[in-house]
């Protein structure tokens, strides 16, 4: 029991008998999926948005929507408490909530006719829910963008070599945009050209090395603008020219990465890497708080995540080829990403407890430890530590170019019309969202924001599950398997919200700021930004708290007064 | 086809959800897997660039079906034939209901 094998073994394990067991039996007993029902990718099909695919392309396009940079740092926080109690959440979360609100937000899609959320949360709890859901995903953008903006500069700041490949591989982003669109050459030889672009950008970055300065002119708030400066070229551009060969080269070594270290876990023994971290550190956290509700909001996408419902009533349910796909593809790819917070968390695991620095970093070193031992030992530390390093770039640069996208395409909606037209205009509501999360990301109170990006996250996940709770029980179907983890989630995640918010308003209140330097030594600034910090979490908590008050009157008036679903056999109410 | 469908369709599958879908071999389970995590998220995005492109060309020549005359109808009638394999998934398309959450990816 002193080395990360016996955990990745138990987790296989555990995720094998939520996905076989429970989760069959709750495919049976709830869904009811019909192989013969039409889905809307026939219903509807029309090559471009609807059309079916295989389950294997959706578990694979599924699982690489969702797994990012949460279920890798979210362990890194909640490690404060000790690892054994990051690990039962990361494996009992996942099986009794997060698949269960991956496969339901997908079939919840499927029966009502491929809609995504927006028009499902207008139709279960009215226009006033559709605004304010919106209203609370676009705080939730910024705590995302804040947060990764914030890591890109911190890993580029703290591992030498890392803004070099970065570099490297988003030029080579351009020219395999530019071969595969422009020149229409071989998708297979212009993958094969960008992978060896990739191998030799990561080669340059061991011997290209920037400098390391923490409050010199290479400080945070410099990479930060540098990281800024990417996302508003991505964010404008067509998706085609960057944003989308991005994506593709760099899912190879990210996803390398991981399998790594899996891989490392599993043969620990063999290598005689042991456990270092100990399993149990206390309830009470200096730097976070209570372990209850606190570390449920810091390991997110590895137990549960509001991101993959959205993900999967956008785009996977309208691509079903047949409903029962719906359990492989939904529950197998969250399950997966369990498996890729469990690694991470394997990777901190490994590292004695002074080798766990103040920054999330130390992912990198755990990797090295875990796999140096079959990728050619100390010799190729460098390398491996400027491999390691950029995939963790890459995961948070991909996603946060979306978000930042994304972004940008909800502010039109929001204010594409009226006196505030400005504001949506494309490079104006680019530049506006960047500047915001810029300012957040080199306030440097990264854990503080990473735990408001973990509680909009799983009070996302938690009204996600609300809406699918209203849906079954409209349908005189057992309900009850979604609604308790829907109340736990937003009870939890209400708690960890206001926990936080009083943390910032405390920091205003007594004038000690939670801000970092260098804005931390500029007094006005820092008390603004606390203030600024403790009105967003105010927002979040009661838009949250709006959303979760119409989805409960909406759950309880649909379970006074069912009605016929459609393609929802009705069994009797839990 | 681009995608690969599943090989057993609705009218051969089994009524009991589960085990649908026929046996496909390690390889192309594994291609197919490869292919959804690598490359369907691109070819959708593709799919999706070159739809709005196609609407901004149907609104312009044929329009006044949905009630926006642009060219005169002369000249939509001349185009019509060519537009027509298009014109019910172009509809379809531009009345399907939208919101902010259908352009996450």
């Amino acid at each position: 029991m002193t080395t990360p094998f016996w955990f990745v073994v138990a987790a296989l394990v555990f995720y094998g008998i939520a996905f076989l067991g429970y989760g069959r039996w709750y495919d049976r007993n709830v869904w009811k999926p019909d192989a013969k029902r039409t889905t809307p990718a026939h219903m509807y099909m029309d090559g471009v948005e609807f059309f079916p695919a295989s389950r294997y392309v959706l578990w694979g396009y599924q699982f690489k929507s969702v797994a990012a940079l949460g279920p890798i740092l979210g362990p890194f926080i909640a490690l404060q408490y000790g690892w054994l109690p990051a690990l039962i959440w990361i494996i009992l979360g996942n099986f009794f909530i997060g698949w269960l609100q991956d496969y339901g937000a997908i079939m919840v899609s499927v029966r009502n006719n491929g809609r995504s959320f927006g028009p499902i949360s207008y139709e279960f709890t009215g226009a006033s829910g559709r605004s304010t859901l919106l209203g609370f995903i676009l705080f939730y953008l910024q705590m995302i963008s804040a947060t990764f903006v914030f890591f890109i500069a911190q890993f580029w700041n703290t591992l030498p070599g890392t803004f070099a490949a970065t570099v490297g591989i988003i030029i080579t982003a351009v020219i395999v945009g530019q071969l595969m669109y422009k020149v229409r050459l071989n998708v297979g030889l212009t993958t094969l050209i960008g992978l060896l672009l990739v191998v030799l950008s990561i080669v340059a970055g061991v011997y290209l090395r920037t400098p390391t300065d923490p409050f010199g002119a290479w400080s945070a708030p410099f990479w930060a603008a540098l990281v800024g400066v990417f996302l508003f070229v991505a964010s404008v551009l067509p998706l085609p020219s960057l944003i989308q060969p991005m994506n593709f080269i760099s899912f190879f070594p990210t996803f390398i990465a991981v399998i790594l270290i899996i891989i490392g876990g599993l043969l620990s023994p063999v290598f005689g890497v042991s456990l270092q971290q100990p399993a149990w550190k206390g309830f009470w956290s200096p730097a976070t708080g209570p372990l209850w509700p606190m570390m449920f909001l810091a390991i997110a996408c590895g137990a549960i995540s509001g991101w993959h419902s959205l993900v999967g009533s956008s785009t996977t349910s309208k691509q079903l080829d047949l409903e029962t796909d719906a359990h492989p593809v939904g529950a197998g790819a969250m399950l997966s990403e369990g498996l890729v917070a469990l690694a991470s968390l394997a990777a901190y695991m490994v590292l004695a407890p002074g080798e766990i620095t103040k920054n999330t970093t130390a992912w990198v070193a755990g990797a090295i430890r875990l796999t140096e031992g079959f990728l050619g030992g100390k010799g190729a530390e460098a390398f491996l530590a400027t491999f390691f390093g950029v995939s963790l770039v890459l995961y948070a640069i991909t996603v946060q170019s979306l978000v930042t996208r994304f972004w940008r395409l909800i502010s039109a909606e929001v204010a594409g019309q009226g006196r505030f037209a400005i504001l949506g205009q494309k490079h104006v509501a680019t530049f506006l969202g960047i500047l915001i999360a810029w300012l957040f990301a080199v306030s440097g109170s990264w854990n503080n924001l990473w735990l408001y990006f973990g509680g909009s996250n799983q009070l996302l996940a938690g009204l996600a599950l609300m809406l699918i709770s209203i849906h079954l029980a409209r349908a005189q179907s057992q309900s009850g398997w979604t609604f308790w983890p829907a109340m736990f989630m937003i009870v939890t995640t209400i708690l960890g919200l206001a926990f936080q918010t009083y943390v910032f308003f405390n920091a205003v209140y007594t004038g000690k700021t939670l801000v970092q330097p260098p804005l931390g030594t500029i007094p006005w600034a820092a008390h603004t930004l606390d203030a600024i910090f403790t009105l967003v979490g105010v927002m979040l908590i009661v838009l949250g708290l709006r959303m979760a008050v119409m989805t409960i009157r909406s759950y309880l008036a649909s379970r006074a007064q069912p009605m016929a679903v459609a393609g929802q056999t009705a069994t009797p109410a839990r | 086809m681009f995608w690969r469908r599943n090989k057993k369709t609705e009218q051969e599958a089994p009524a009991e959800g589960g085990e649908t879908g026929e046996k496909q071999g390690l390889g192309n389970v594994m291609k197919d897997v490869l292919y959804g995590m690598a490359s369907h998220g691109n070819v959708t995005a593709a799919l999706r660039t070159r739809m709005y492109m196609e609407h901004l060309f149907m609104f312009i020549t044929l329009g006044d079906m949905l009630g926006i005359p642009v060219l005169p109808p002369y000249y939509s009638l001349r185009i019509l034939p060519y537009a027509v394999p298009n014109i019910e998934s172009w509809k379809q398309r531009v009345f399907r209901e939208r919101d902010f959450t259908d352009a996450l990816y």
